[in-house]
């Protein structure tokens, strides 16, 4: 990996044309892959993800520049590359020395992926393909994966920042599949976190996660079509937390703030969200999928309150996006690799537990939906305008659940919907998503306790 | 890089790899993003990614890299054999030949090449500033110049070495606009090999159209609507579902097609084709990620299946040939199945006209979040989608905040009329505007 006289040379290279600050993101990433599919492995697949990406900075402009040929000369002329567009006078910032700094790791490996055979690998998939074909003879395909990646980074900037870090990532995923003939029906569960292969020994139970797909995919064979209309919806924990990621979270993103394309520009301080909301980003929280020791500009990680009993209290930003706000960064900057200019991104983001009991606010709901199982979403934070699937979701009339409903969605829009929240449980549990952005694809953990909002329009079948 | 596939290739032979492959994918890509006319983004990339397969035993193991040194060669073959050792695939695997002839396609413009970054520069700008001057009410938006250029290389130890080269240059133009408080966030996007050939205004004009044409937009009652689907949205709906014509899904029982060879599964007005030698396609190529010669094949006839879509694999599965659909999701990945350009045949009537026969209904302009509201297995979807009403088959009011809701196998049954304004918005999907019949609306 790069050294420091390599950083430093390839750093002042990147200043060279009047540019005011410098970075460089170089990894070596291996990755594993597993697919078992019809009741045999199918794929295994290893690969290697290795370049670097230079960014220089002239005031609120960032010229980025990546590759794939990490030599000395490889590096060197890929900054000249991002140097060559900026435009700037006759003065020049130096670069600092560079001085290595100690990243503490948070997140325990137990067992390295790289040092883990792969037959073990294999055999979580067995275990949850065969439960979840245990469930029904209705199960009539199951695919599972798995996927693990070592991301080893060097991170260094001009102001004199230099250092190293590894990322431990796996996660497991199983779809199953129910089939009456006519129709098909699938359920998904994807357990993962920042950790070794120890978190399909000791944390997470594989035969649990095909076990819960299945019977997801059989309850939601035999459902009718969930009905149109706007009502009442109580929305489960742990993914269910995909409503506070896609309504408010990205337009908390200092991506959008920053340019003027957030619903949220300009009210911090102000009342967002009814008062029982309060929301937290945090990216300390040990082994969590979502969470770093340093971001992906070299920051340390924190916990921040986006959202206390209602009042914004922070955005999430990144080095640039500060820059143009007039704020310090809160390590939230995160790329898929090297690929993509960091910008700034949600870690683990949840709603915190509050003081409601679920069975309480399900009774006294009236007629609505209860959205146990939730599935991905998307927002444009320009307009807060939302959607979401519901993977697993059931009728309630008159307080009581009643019969499953296949097929609804969530739509609204962001600081409407934060306002209709009108119960927050007490115990708040996580869930493991990935979520793309502009600088890609990055693991983030969603999660809350049961919810539910006053009234919000569910997408079904007239 | 010769040097490293001679060396990778001699080191498969010695550690026994019957038949070994390596795909290859050179990039180079230019970007430049501008909100307000200031430069918010610049980027100027290289890559090269290798991956690499081989069979041991009758069975394909696969690893990739990017980087290229002693280290990564080792890497691979110990990949490939541990992968090919574990897996318990038992259909027969193929690496290809290379003996049947590849089509010449025109898919390299070499003055795009020398296109400089200061002219993509003032592009960017000119559509900046053509967007902010083409209505008071655009507050800002993202106006990006891109231009690619990338080479796709096959090289085997059966002595196949088939590559071909490709750029494209895009413009594109997202808008956000407002009106006492209410803010519509739409835009547009074209591509061209030609640079010079995009009309900078014309763009600017249809993005900035598309996002107030959303302003004071609102909610309509639940209910059913008869309903016309953009082509832009119709495209985005094909691509989620366009794995169900794939024989992998089919045979993997993710498709409720399988089995239905012969059958009437669409209205009689609905043809679809996989053409990869469309001239001008943004999917067109010579040959599939096997390295097999491109072929068009027609997939729905008149509303009948004909075909599914193979690689070597598959087709050897179920007995026919393959239809040269072999994809990959990157260098990195394995072989499975993809559409080229993928695209339902245009009708007669004009949009107008269609509208006229619709009379009163709703026009869907776009749909979100198709990755979680549709899903390919059971063919359900459930939108976030964005139009207009239509009365007496004219545009009447904007809709947002609706969702429309059906199963695609329905849709392909109930399809009454295709227009003759067959698109590609810029995907490998193509989609005239179509009347499909009534849709289910949930709203206010």
């Amino acid at each position: 990996m790069l050294n420091q006289a390599t950083a430093q040379v390839v750093l002042e290279a990147a200043l060279s044309t009047g540019g005011d600050f410098a970075e460089i993101f170089m990894e070596d990433r291996r990755n594993n892959a597993l697919v078992l599919q019809d009741n045999r492995l199918e794929t295994v697949n290893s690969g290697r993800i290795h370049g670097a990406g230079i960014r220089v900075y002239s005031k609120l402009t960032a010229y980025y520049a990546y590759t794939n040929d990490t030599t000395r000369d490889g590096l060197i002329r890929c900054a000249l590359e991002a140097a060559s567009a900026v435009k700037a006078g006759d003065e020049r910032t130096q670069c600092a020395q560079l001085v290595a700094r100690d990243v503490r790791n948070a997140h325990y490996v137990a067992m390295m992926p790289s040092q883990t055979d792969t037959k073990l690998k294999a055999d979580i998939l067995r275990a949850a393909n065969n439960s979840a074909r245990a469930v029904s003879d209705e199960i009539s395909q199951v695919i599972c994966s798995y996927r693990d990646s070592e991301q080893d980074v060097v991170i260094a900037n001009s102001e004199g920042l230099f250092v190293t870090d590894t990322r431990v990532y796996s996660r497991m995923a199983c779809q199953a599949i129910a089939a009456s003939g006519s129709e098909n029906q699938s359920g998904f569960e994807g357990p993962g976190a920042m950790r070794g292969f120890e978190h399909f020994l000791s944390t997470v139970n594989p035969e649990v996660t095909g076990r819960q797909a299945a019977s997801t995919a059989v309850k939601m064979l035999h459902a009718p079509v969930c009905p149109a209309g706007t009502m009442p919806v109580v929305i489960g924990d742990g993914f269910g937390g995909v409503i506070f990621h896609e309504a408010c979270g990205h337009s908390l993103e200092a991506t959008s703030v920053a340019l003027g394309m957030s619903e949220f520009c300009g009210k911090l301080g102000q009342q967002v969200a009814a008062s029982c909301v309060t929301a937290i980003d945090d990216g300390t929280m040990p082994g969590e999928w979502g969470s770093e020791n340093v971001d992906d500009e070299g920051t340390p990680t924190g916990r921040l309150v986006l959202i206390e009993n209602g009042i914004l209290k922070n955005y999430m930003v990144d080095r640039l996006n500060g820059r143009r706000m007039g704020m310090a960064p809160t390590g939230s900057a995160r790329r898929e690799s090297y690929q993509f200019a960091p910008t700034s991104r949600m870690r683990n983001t949840f709603i915190a537990g509050g003081s409601d009991d679920t069975a309480e606010m399900i009774s006294t709901m009236g007629d609505g939906l209860y959205a146990a199982k939730m599935g991905g979403g998307s927002v444009n934070p320009a307009t807060g305008e939302f959607n979401f699937a519901v993977n697993e979701g059931y009728l309630v009339k008159d307080g009581k659940i009643t019969t499953p409903v296949r097929g609804a969605s969530l739509i609204g829009k962001g600081n409407e919907i934060l306002m209709q929240i009108d119960r927050v449980g007490r115990t708040m549990s996580m869930a493991q998503g990935m979520c793309g952005s502009m600088s890609g694809s990055v693991p983030t953990n969603v999660g809350q306790p049961f919810i539910r909002v006053k009234s919000i329009i569910v997408g079904g079948r007239a | 890089m010769q040097n490293f596939l001679n060396q990778l290739l001699n080191a498969a032979k010695e550690a026994g790899i019957e038949a070994a492959e390596a795909y290859i994918v050179e990039k180079d890509s230019f970007s430049v993003i501008t909100n307000c006319g200031e430069l918010i983004d610049y980027q100027s990339n290289m890559t090269r990614g290798l991956g690499f397969r081989g069979l041991v035993n009758g069975r394909m193991g696969y690893a990739s890299t990017e980087a290229f040194d002693d280290e990564s060669v080792t890497q691979l073959i110990k990949g490939v054999l541990e992968s090919a050792q574990l897996c318990e695939d038992t259909d027969t695997e193929f690496l290809h030949k290379g003996d049947d002839q590849v089509p010449e396609l025109n898919l390299y413009n070499p003055e795009l090449d020398e296109v400089s970054a200061a002219d993509k520069l003032a592009m960017v700008y000119k559509l900046d500033e053509a967007c902010r001057a083409e209505d008071p009410r655009v507050k800002n938006g993202y106006n990006v110049v891109e231009t690619s250029k990338a080479k796709v290389r096959i090289v085997n130890s059966y002595g196949m070495d088939r590559s071909f080269t490709e750029n494209i240059a895009v413009l594109q133009a997202e808008v956000n606009s407002e009106e006492n408080g209410f803010v519509s966030s739409s835009g547009h996007l074209v591509y061209d090999r030609d640079i010079n050939a995009i009309d900078v205004n014309a763009l600017a004009r249809e993005a900035v159209k598309r996002s107030i044409d959303g302003l004071h937009a609102s909610s309509i009652p639940s209910g059913k609507y008869r309903t016309v689907i953009h082509h832009d949205a119709m495209v985005s709906l094909l691509g989620v579902f366009s794995s169900i014509f794939s024989a992998e899904s089919a045979q993997k029982g993710m498709s409720l097609l399988k089995g239905k060879l012969g059958e009437t599964i669409a209205a009689p007005c609905v043809t679809i084709t996989d053409d990869p030698l469309l001239p001008g396609g943004p999917n067109s190529r010579p040959f599939d990620a096997e390295g097999v010669a491109s072929k068009a094949h027609v997939v729905v006839d008149g509303g009948v299946f004909r075909t599914f879509l193979h690689n070597m694999k598959t087709a050897c599965k179920d007995g026919v040939e393959t239809t040269g659909n072999a994809g990959k999701s990157g260098y990195s990945s394995s072989v499975n199945v993809k559409p080229s350009n993928f695209f339902f045949a245009k009708g007669e009537k004009s949009f107008d006209e269609l509208l006229a026969e619709v009379g009163d209904g709703l026009v869907i302009t776009s749909v979100s979040g198709l990755h979680a509201g549709a899903n390919p297995v059971s063919g359900d979807f459930s939108l976030l989608s964005k139009g207009y009403t239509v009365k007496g088959g004219k545009r009447e009011k904007s809709v947002e905040q609706i969702t429309v809701a059906g199963n695609f196998y329905e849709l392909l049954k109930n399809i009454r009329c295709f227009a003759d304004d067959l698109t590609f918005p810029g995907s490998a999907m193509g989609s005239p505007s179509v009347d499909v019949g009534e849709l289910s609306v949930s709203g206010s």
